[in-house]
């Protein structure tokens, strides 16, 4: 059965049953091929099809999948044949994946050592001792601490990263030829990332194994892969070595997905205005409450501690960090839909309530936010105009007629058409939603305002623009930013100065182009080194930044 | 309901033809009066008569005309089953968005006093109001509303905290809107469907416990035609007249689950999860 | 932790049975007219004097004020004292204690049966979802669910009894007789029950199989090419079991209700019968000792299942 090809795919199409009878196409005539040995990135966004390809290389599809056109052969098998499959034992031995979420992607009430020990006694039909003694040493090779205790243990006792060495664990447990691997690290923080991936790159190497491994984050693939394949909307846009496609992409969508990775202009560091800070967070503390035998108390654990900083008129404050650092803490004790367990916020020198229903209309006013999720930020009975023109008539008393033209008018600074005042949320796309969602923020005539987020939910084509279009609203009216991201690059973009937060306490902060030239902390320098892998395979060369007066 | 909707319901066989069963049912119950060959509470003939000419069923065990009784006895409880249903639907709909909105201790006496109410036993809780109250419609009504309500407010109770999480909402109470105005504005317009649905499965478990305490002697009282009475009333004579007891078997049991059925199949088509069907 | 959970949720059962007694109480004695308006008819009332109705009142403590009443209340019912009757002045716990027995024995053989018939058919209606097998089981359940209980009772009369003599229309054992007899005696008002519950257990059950079998876990397994006997049985079995001993116990109270109308239907001794005496005769008392009895039933199941979910389930475990 030895072959030349590990994966060899023509014009391979999937499609999926929906409930009305029709067929959604998920994958639209993919062709490529892989060496053995090879390992190969499938970069994409959510929706393009990167996870079915991934199953479908092991032959499985989700309910209501079916293979629609084309070929696909692994090892030489046809996948597409349940049959064969079958026949040939593929799944889980000549080929194998770990797929995304450890936690939910382990059986909970099944010692972990026992998870793997099964895989090795039913696919490789080792007996039970020999099972047992194998699961530990994949273990071992896999980084896992202690494993011969660690192998009793439930998955809920382990860390994330020690989960996701489990599963791989498990899916190297027969000496597959080829190893695919779904999101490996997003539910990670940076630094474990790195030593997840550095893991996988010397497994792969050890073995001689051909690697495929499916990312939105292109710096992921950069720290691992040979060679790297874009899919948008189920279609393949772009393939080829790693070198290749990220130093010259042939294909727009490539472009922008690079782009909105690594930004090429730095943010401008306004000079700060006279006059005291207009936001000013004070020892700032939060924790969770939780349910004690009578009622409830806060939580040991702080979701936010110690947390001071000050926010100037005009200018960006970016806050980032990892998920779990606070970040979006932060931004509800800010907007007020958290109180403080300890600490305070004053706002233009005069305290701000703890609670939205204890501040004043006009601080209300004042401070507007944006969410994360465009479609759940507009209320889906109301037209998108309707949206914007209350949040006008309740914030500044404007009469119908004044409100409809200004709201037209914001909608039109915001470069939607107008004939989408009328139409509801479900009826735009994810990018217009977004850009009403801050119409309605800017309706307000805020002098701050949070951004939330606020592209994560975004396809890359599109976020950009979202940035540039925030970005002159702001120049235009004026007021602060305070910009809460998980993503460097749209932090060195839009945010002049930064505040890095790790597991609720403030790790460093400064002007964006110290804190991310020279980090201090441990949490901004693997922030950083994480947002390099791009750099590091990419033949053009580094732009330093270049700042804006 | 918009046309996707629509053609999704149409293409399951099973709902249309539930759907059909009820529509067929509200219409008997709606125009028995007309359709009906006589008066359902007069003694037109001989007790126990078998079928012919003048009375097509029979008459039941006191004279009257029993198609007639089998017509109209869906009246009374469908009414009570609406009424009820509409009242918890209403009432519990909105102490369960309350509950979200406001958490706190609103949220938790309200949650206290649903898992309390749970633990009753329906029937022993009628029951107790009986007792205490004596047997009347409107107090049949109340207290089978209040029943009904608990497992409403805690669907609402759900679906509100689901919309609390939402960006709209949230900019809602950042624009300082009262709460009762977010609950009317934001939140119960994002939840009619939920609560359409609340209503249909809510009624149908009322006409299930309005027939079933009928035929306890504690719901409906005689001389109301009511197929729940009618059962009680036929067991003596099963033995020889049969139908007297399978017919109104067969309408409430053929109602119950015509509804049952339309309304997953509603649901499903609405894209919503399927109720468990309450207690 | 794990003690502080168990104590949590005794602490609430408890209060929950402490509002329930005020409930019954609220709902039986503070209303417009007393216990004596109710069992004394009209000619009686009017014949009794003043002064022989103000010494009745007294007698029975319904002079005194409210609260003071619900005190008195709560304090009995938990010694477990439920008093005597209004007409008759016998003592209550001699009249609901049989019946109380009968009727737990009735709800204990349907859960012993219910329970793994329920299991087996909702797994798998699960297992072969959209297929012959699982389209026959959940339209049984939904025919079964949706007609009451008194209707299935007296199809199951109509069937086994007059068409065909093979089982008893009703009960004809004692009140007091030991349970295997008793139960022997009521064939048709176990399948009765049984039928109700499976039906509305199997959906349950095949709906929380559905979402497991469905869950990323099981996507690995198959995924890794475990055969999918093994999935089923050793990985989502388990899964599913909790949510069904919840579902079971959410469904005591449906039963204790289903039980008192085919108790009626079959002239079953247990408390359905004394529970509609009792109401129909305004025996404010019995009716109190009957709701609290059930209620308590009720919450002990949740407690059970709860406490089970805590021991069974690792993740809870801390």
């Amino acid at each position: 059965m030895s072959t030349t090809t590990l994966i060899d795919a023509r014009d391979l199409s999937v499609g999926y049953e929906m409930a009305d009878g029709g067929l959604r196409t998920v994958l639209d005539r993919v062709r490529f091929g892989l060496a053995p040995g090879v390992a190969l990135g499938i970069v994409g966004e959510s929706g393009s099809g990167k996870t079915t390809l991934g199953r479908a290389l092991l032959g499985h599809l989700r309910d209501g999948g079916r293979f629609t056109g084309g070929t696909l052969t692994v090892a030489g098998i046809d996948v597409t044949d349940a049959r064969s499959v079958a026949r040939s034992g593929l799944r889980g031995r000549i080929a194998a994946m770990a797929p995304q979420n450890p936690l939910s992607s382990l059986t909970h009430h099944l010692a972990v050592g026992a998870q793997i020990e099964e895989i090795l006694r039913l696919r490789a039909g080792l007996s039970r001792t020999a099972a047992r003694d194998r699961a530990i040493a994949l273990m071992a090779e896999t980084g896992l601490p202690d494993p011969a205790r660690l192998a009793r243990r439930y998955p809920h006792q382990l860390s994330g990263g020690q989960r996701q060495r489990v599963i791989i664990a498990a899916a190297l447990a027969c000496d597959p030829a080829l190893l695919v691997l779904d999101e490996p690290t997003s539910a990670l923080d940076k630094s474990t990332e790195a030593q997840v991936l550095d893991l996988v790159a010397g497994i792969r190497a050890e073995r001689g194994m051909g690697l495929v491994l499916i990312s939105h984050d292109l710096n992921v693939v950069a720290r691992v892969c040979d060679r790297v394949m874009v899919m948008r909307h189920g279609r393949l846009v772009e393939e080829g070595p790693v070198e290749a496609v990220y130093s010259a992409p042939q294909a727009q969508y490539t472009r922008d997905l690079l782009d909105s990775a690594r930004p090429t202009r730095a943010a401008p560091v306004r000079p700060r205005g006279a006059g005291g800070p207009l936001l000013r967070a004070e020892a700032l503390h939060f924790a969770y409450p939780e349910a004690t035998l009578l009622g409830s108390r806060a939580r040991k654990a702080a979701a936010l501690s110690d947390i001071a900083f000050d926010l100037h008129r005009g200018e960006t404050l970016g806050v980032i960090g990892e998920s779990g650092s606070g970040k979006s803490t932060l931004a509800a004790l800010v907007c007020g839909l958290r109180a403080p367990t300890a600490g305070r916020l004053l706002f233009d020198g005069a305290a701000l309530g703890a609670l939205a229903g204890r501040r004043s209309r006009e601080q209300l006013r004042r401070i507007q936010i944006v969410f994360q999720d465009p479609l759940s930020s507009l209320n889906p009975r109301l037209r998108c105009g309707e949206s914007v023109m209350h949040a006008m008539r309740h914030f500044l008393g404007a009469g119908s007629r004044e409100a409809r033209e200004r709201s037209a008018g914001l909608f039109a600074q915001l470069g939607l058409e107008p004939d989408l005042f009328e139409r509801y949320p479900r009826q735009l796309s994810g990018g217009q939603q977004q850009r009403v969602a801050i119409a309605r923020a800017f309706a307000a005539e805020p002098d701050l305002l949070i951004c939330d987020e606020v592209t994560s939910a975004l396809d890359a084509a599109v976020q950009g623009q979202v940035l540039d279009l925030l970005a002159s609203m702001q120049a235009r009216s004026g007021c602060a930013i305070l910009l809460i991201t998980h993503d460097l690059g749209v932090l060195r973009r839009m945010a002049g100065r930064t505040l890095v937060l790790d597991k609720g306490r403030m790790a460093e902060s400064g002007t964006t182009a110290e804190v991310f030239s020279s980090p201090r902390s441990t949490t901004a320098a693997a922030l950083l080194a994480a947002a390099h892998q791009i750099e590091r395979r990419s033949t053009t060369p580094i732009q330093t930044l270049e700042t804006t007066a | 309901m918009t046309n996707e909707t629509l053609l999704r319901l149409g293409r399951r066989p099973a709902a249309v033809t539930a759907l059909t069963v009820v529509a067929l049912h509200l219409g008997a119950a709606v125009f028995a009066p007309l359709l009906s060959p006589a008066d359902p509470y007069a003694m037109i003939g001989f007790p126990l008569m078998p079928p012919d000419g003048t009375n097509l069923l029979g008459t039941d065990e006191l004279g009257r005309d029993f198609l007639t009784r089998l017509l109209h006895g869906g009246r009374t409880a469908l009414l009570v089953a609406f009424a009820s249903g509409a009242l918890a639907v209403g009432g519990g709909g909105l102490a369960g968005l309350a509950a979200a909105r406001y958490g706190g201790w609103v949220d938790d006496a309200i949650c206290r006093l649903v898992d309390m109410q749970l633990a009753l036993p329906s029937i022993l809780f009628v029951s107790l109001f009986v007792a205490g109250f004596g047997q009347s419609l409107p107090m049949l009504v109340l207290v089978v509303a209040l029943l009904m309500s608990m497992g409403v407010v805690r669907t609402a109770r759900a679906q509100g905290l689901g919309l609390m999480e939402q960006g709209f909402v949230k900019a809602a109470i950042l624009r300082g809107e009262t709460g009762f105005s977010i609950i009317l504005r934001e939140m119960l317009p994002n939840a009619a469907e939920l609560l359409a649905v609340e209503l249909a499965l809510r009624s149908s478990s009322a006409l299930l416990l309005v027939s079933a305490l009928s035929f306890l002697s504690l719901g409906i009282s005689a001389p109301t035609p009511d197929w729940g009475l009618m059962i009680r009333d036929g067991l003596t004579s099963m033995r020889t007249e049969p139908w007297l007891v399978a017919a109104p078997a067969a309408m409430i049991s053929s109602l119950v689950i015509a509804i049952n059925v339309a309304t997953e199949g509603v649901a499903e088509a609405l894209g919503l999860e399927a109720a468990r069907g309450g207690a | 932790m794990l003690f502080g959970a168990i104590l949590r949720r005794l602490l609430l059962s408890g209060l929950t049975m402490l509002l329930l007694s005020c409930f019954v109480f609220l709902a039986t004695e503070v209303l417009p007219g007393d216990a004596l308006d109710m069992t004394l008819t009209a000619d009686e009332l009017s014949a009794m004097p003043p002064e022989a109705l103000e010494q009745k009142r007294r007698e029975l403590g319904l002079d005194r004020p409210a609260v003071e009443r619900l005190g008195i209340f709560l304090g009995d019912m938990a010694r477990l004292d439920f008093g005597t009757t209004v007409i008759t002045g016998a003592p209550v716990a001699d009249i609901v204690w049989y019946p109380f027995r009968n009727s737990l024995a009735l709800a204990g053989a349907t859960l012993a049966i219910a329970l793994p018939l329920a299991l087996v058919l909702g797994i798998a209606a699960a297992v072969w979802r959209g297929r012959a097998a699982d389209g026959a089981v959940s339209t049984a359940a939904i025919v079964g669910y949706s007609i009451p209980e008194f209707v299935i009772g007296t199809v199951l009369v109509m069937l086994f009894s007059v068409a065909w003599p093979i089982f008893p229309a009703t009960v004809t054992a004692n009140t007091r007789a030991p349970l295997s007899e008793l139960l022997a005696a009521a064939p048709l008002a176990v399948a009765t029950v049984v039928i109700g519950s499976v039906a509305y257990l199997t959906r349950i059950l095949r709906a929380g199989m559905i979402e497991t079998l469905a869950s990323d876990a099981m996507e690995r397994l198959r995924l890794a090419g475990i055969p999918k006997a093994r999935i089923v049985l050793v990985h989502a079995l388990p899964a599913a079991i909790l949510p069904a001993l919840t579902a079971a116990a959410l469904y005591a109270a449906a039963l204790v209700s289903g039980i008192v109308v085919v108790e009626l239907l079959f002239a079953y001794p247990g408390i359905g019968q004394e529970m509609v005496r009792a109401v129909t005769m305004r025996e404010t008392p019995v009716i109190q000792a009957i709701a609290i009895l059930a209620a308590a039933v009720v919450v002990a199941a949740n407690l059970a299942a709860d406490l089970s979910m805590l021991a069974l389930d690792p993740r809870r475990r801390g």
